[in-house]
C-alpha cells in the first residue's frame, strides 16, 4: 500500500498513519474493525479537509472497514429554513459524495454508539469525535486512541492505524482516583453527570481518571453526557467507571494493580464551583435554548416531548433540540417530534449546533460540552438540567 | 538590540524542519479547534488568556491540547490559509496536532516544526523572546531579548 501500488489515496493514507505511528513508538500497524469519521462536516474540515477527502475519493480509494460518518455542515432537509448559506451546504453536499463513494455509513451523528454501529468489549477500533472515543472506551470497553480529523478518514481507507497510546493495556491503567462523597450519585441527571465528567476531566488532563462509587442505575445518556465532559475538560479518551467500565470492575483492577498517583475527593461544594465556572450568564435570559449535544437519543426526544406537551416557548426564545436521522425517525413514529414541533421547538437532525447561524448573544443549555464550547459563538452562556430549560423556554425565570 | 543569551533546551522532535520567530506563550492547555480561526490565525476563545492574540508566524507554546478532535483540521486549514504558526513547541503533543502538520506537509508541503517534552519547561524563558525551533536536532534556542520586555523585566526587578 505504501509505494502506491493501490494508488494515491492508499499511499496518502497509510503515509500519513505510518509517520505517525514512528513519531509516537508504534510497534506495528493494527487492524481495526471500524472507524468513526469526525470530519463530515465541511464546518469543520474546512477546504483543505475537502481537497484531501476528494482527492481520496477520486484515486479510487475505498472505505475497507464500515466507517460510520459525524455530524454534517447541514440538516439535508432542513437547511434552507436555518439559513446555512448556499455555498456551504453546496460545499457539504460535494463532501457527503465523496463520503459516500468510499463507503460511509450516512450516521451524521456524534453519537454513532446509539445508532449505527455496535461494538463490544476489547474491540480494536479508530475513531474521531471525542465524545464517541469516551464511550468507546469507557463505557463498552473497546478500545481506540483519539483521532483527529482525517487521520479518521485515512485509517477507514487504509483499515488500519498505528499501534500506540491506548491500544496498549499499559497506557489503561487508571492514575488519578476520585472519589465521590456524600454525593447522591442515583439522583444525578445527565447535566449533574456532565459537571461531574468535567471535573473529572479539568483535573485528570491527559491522565486516566477512574471513578469509584458510581451507581449501578445510571443511564447510557447519563453516561454519554459524562464522557462528553470529560472530554472537554480535559482531554480523558477513557475513565475508568468502576462496576460500569468492563475493564475496571473494582478499583484495584482499574489501577492494575498500583497505587493511584492521587486522590481526590470531591463533594456537592466542588460540582457548584463548576457549575459556576461553565456558566457566565445565570440571570440574563436566553434568546435560544439547545438541547441534545451530543445528539439527544429516542428517549430524550421523547422526554423533552413530555416536558413541553401542552406548552408554548415564549415569542423570543428559539427552542432547538439536535438528533441523529435514525432517532429522529423513531421519534416522528411515536408523536414526538410533533409535540416539540407544536411548543414552538425544531428537531434538527443530521447536523451540530456549531452550524446554525445565529445572531444570538445568551445561551442556555443542558449540556456541558456545549457550555464549555459555545463562548467564541456566544457572548453569554448558562447551564441548566434539561426540566429547567424547558421551564424557562415557557419564560420562567432563569434559576441562579 | 543586544543578544544577552543563547540559551538551548533540548525537546523531542514530533516533525521536521526549522524555523525562528516571537514566541507566543500561554501556560493555558489549548483546544486549537474551538480557539484558532484558520482563516485569521486568530485566537477567538474568550475564555482562553489569549484571546485576540495572532498566531501567524509566531513560535507557539501552550502546554498541550485538549478537547476537540476537529483540531487535526484546523492545523491543515491555517496552513493553506498561510496562517500557521512558524513552529509549536508543547509538553506533550498531542497525535491530533501531530496529524495536522503530517497532512499540511503531504498536501501543501507546508512544513510546521514541532518538538515537545522539552528537559525544562520553556514557557518562561522564552516568553517575549525571538526563538528558533529546530525539529531536526529536537532543540529551542533562544535567540535575544526583545529591549522593550528586557526593559519591564528589570523595573519588575
Amino acid at each position: 500500500m505504501l509505494d502506491g501500488e493501490y494508488g494515491e489515496g492508499y499511499e496518502i493514507a497509510m503515509s500519513v498513519l505510518v509517520k505517525l505511528g514512528d513519531i509516537y513508538g508504534a510497534d506495528r500497524m493494527l487492524k481495526v474493525e471500524n472507524v468513526h469519521i469526525d470530519g463530515a462536516a465541511y464546518g469543520w474540515i474546512n477546504d483543505s479537509g475537502l481537497e484531501l477527502i476528494r482527492k481520496l475519493a477520486s484515486s479510487g480509494a475505498r472505505f475497507q472497514v464500515p466507517a460510520t460518518l459525524n455530524p454534517s455542515s447541514i440538516d439535508f432537509d432542513m437547511w434552507q429554513e436555518l439559513k446555512i448559506p448556499p455555498q456551504v451546504a453546496r460545499k457539504q453536499l460535494r463532501l457527503t459524495k465523496a463520503l459516500k463513494k468510499m463507503g460511509g455509513t450516512p450516521t451524521w451523528t456524534c453519537a454513532p454508539y446509539q445508532y449505527g454501529v455496535d461494538l463490544r468489549f476489547g474491540q480494536k477500533v479508530a475513531w474521531g469525535e471525542s465524545n464517541a472515543v469516551g464511550f468507546a472506551n469507557t463505557v463498552v470497553g473497546a478500545r481506540t486512541e483519539r483521532l483527529g480529523d482525517l487521520a479518521d478518514v485515512c485509517a477507514a481507507v487504509a483499515g488500519e492505524y498505528p499501534n500506540f497510546g491506548l491500544y496498549l493495556d499499559e497506557n489503561r491503567r487508571g492514575q488519578v482516583l476520585f472519589e465521590p462523597n456524600r454525593l447522591d450519585l442515583d439522583a444525578f441527571d445527565s447535566t449533574d453527570y456532565g459537571v461531574l465528567g468535567f471535573i473529572v476531566g479539568s483535573i485528570s488532563k491527559a491522565r486516566v481518571p477512574v471513578v469509584s462509587g458510581m451507581p449501578g442505575k445510571v443511564t447510557i445518556d447519563q453516561l454519554k453526557s459524562f464522557c462528553a465532559a470529560t472530554a472537554v475538560g480535559g482531554s480523558v479518551a477513557l475513565c475508568h467507571l468502576c462496576g460500569i467500565t468492563p475493564e475496571a470492575k473494582t478499583v484495584a483492577e482499574a489501577f492494575h494493580g498500583s497505587k493511584p498517583e492521587e486522590k481526590i475527593t470531591f463533594e456537592a461544594a466542588e460540582l457548584e464551583q463548576a457549575r459556576q465556572k461553565l456558566s457566565t450568564a445565570n440571570d440574563e435570559p436566553p434568546e435560544v435554548i439547545c438541547i441534545g449535544c451530543p445528539h439527544c437519543s429516542v428517549q430524550e426526544l421523547v422526554k423533552v416531548a413530555r416536558l413541553v406537551k401542552g406548552r408554548r416557548v415564549e415569542d423570543s426564545v428559539r427552542f432547538l433540540v439536535f438528533t441523529s436521522r435514525a432517532a429522529k425517525t423513531l421519534a416522528e413514529e411515536m408523536g414526538a417530534v410533533e409535540t416539540i414541533e407544536s411548543f414552538g421547538g425544531r428537531v434538527i437532525a443530521d447536523t451540530c449546533w456549531n452550524f446554525v447561524p445565529s445572531k444570538a448573544r445568551t445561551l442556555l443549555t443542558d449540556s456541558v460540552k456545549m457550555a464549555w464550547t459555545s463562548l467564541s459563538k456566544f457572548a453569554k452562556v448558562a447551564l441548566s438540567n434539561i426540566e429547567t430549560c424547558v421551564d424557562v423556554a415557557v419564560g420562567a425565570k432563569p434559576r441562579r | 538590540m543586544t543578544r544577552v543569551r543563547n540559551i538551548v533546551i533540548k525537546c523531542v522532535p514530533v516533525s521536521k524542519g526549522v524555523s525562528e520567530g516571537e514566541a507566543l506563550v500561554t501556560n493555558q492547555p489549548m483546544c486549537l479547534y474551538d480557539s484558532l480561526d484558520p482563516k485569521s490565525g486568530r485566537i477567538v476563545n474568550r475564555r482562553h488568556e489569549l484571546y485576540g492574540e495572532c498566531v501567524s508566524g509566531k513560535i507557539f507554546f501552550f502546554p498541550y491540547g485538549i478537547g476537540s478532535s476537529t483540531s487535526a483540521a484546523t492545523i491543515l486549514e491555517a496552513s493553506r490559509c498561510k496562517k500557521a504558526p512558524s513552529a509549536i513547541v508543547n509538553l506533550e503533543t498531542e497525535p491530533i496536532i501531530a496529524v495536522g502538520a503530517l497532512l499540511a506537509e503531504r498536501l501543501y508541503g507546508k512544513i510546521i516544526p514541532i518538538v515537545h517534552r522539552p528537559e525544562i519547561n520553556p514557557a518562561e524563558v522564552i516568553r517575549h523572546h525571538r526563538v528558533r525551533v529546530d525539529a531536526d536536532m529536537g532543540l529551542i534556542e533562544v535567540l535575544e531579548l526583545d529591549r522593550d520586555a528586557a526593559h519591564v523585566k528589570a523595573n519588575n526587578a
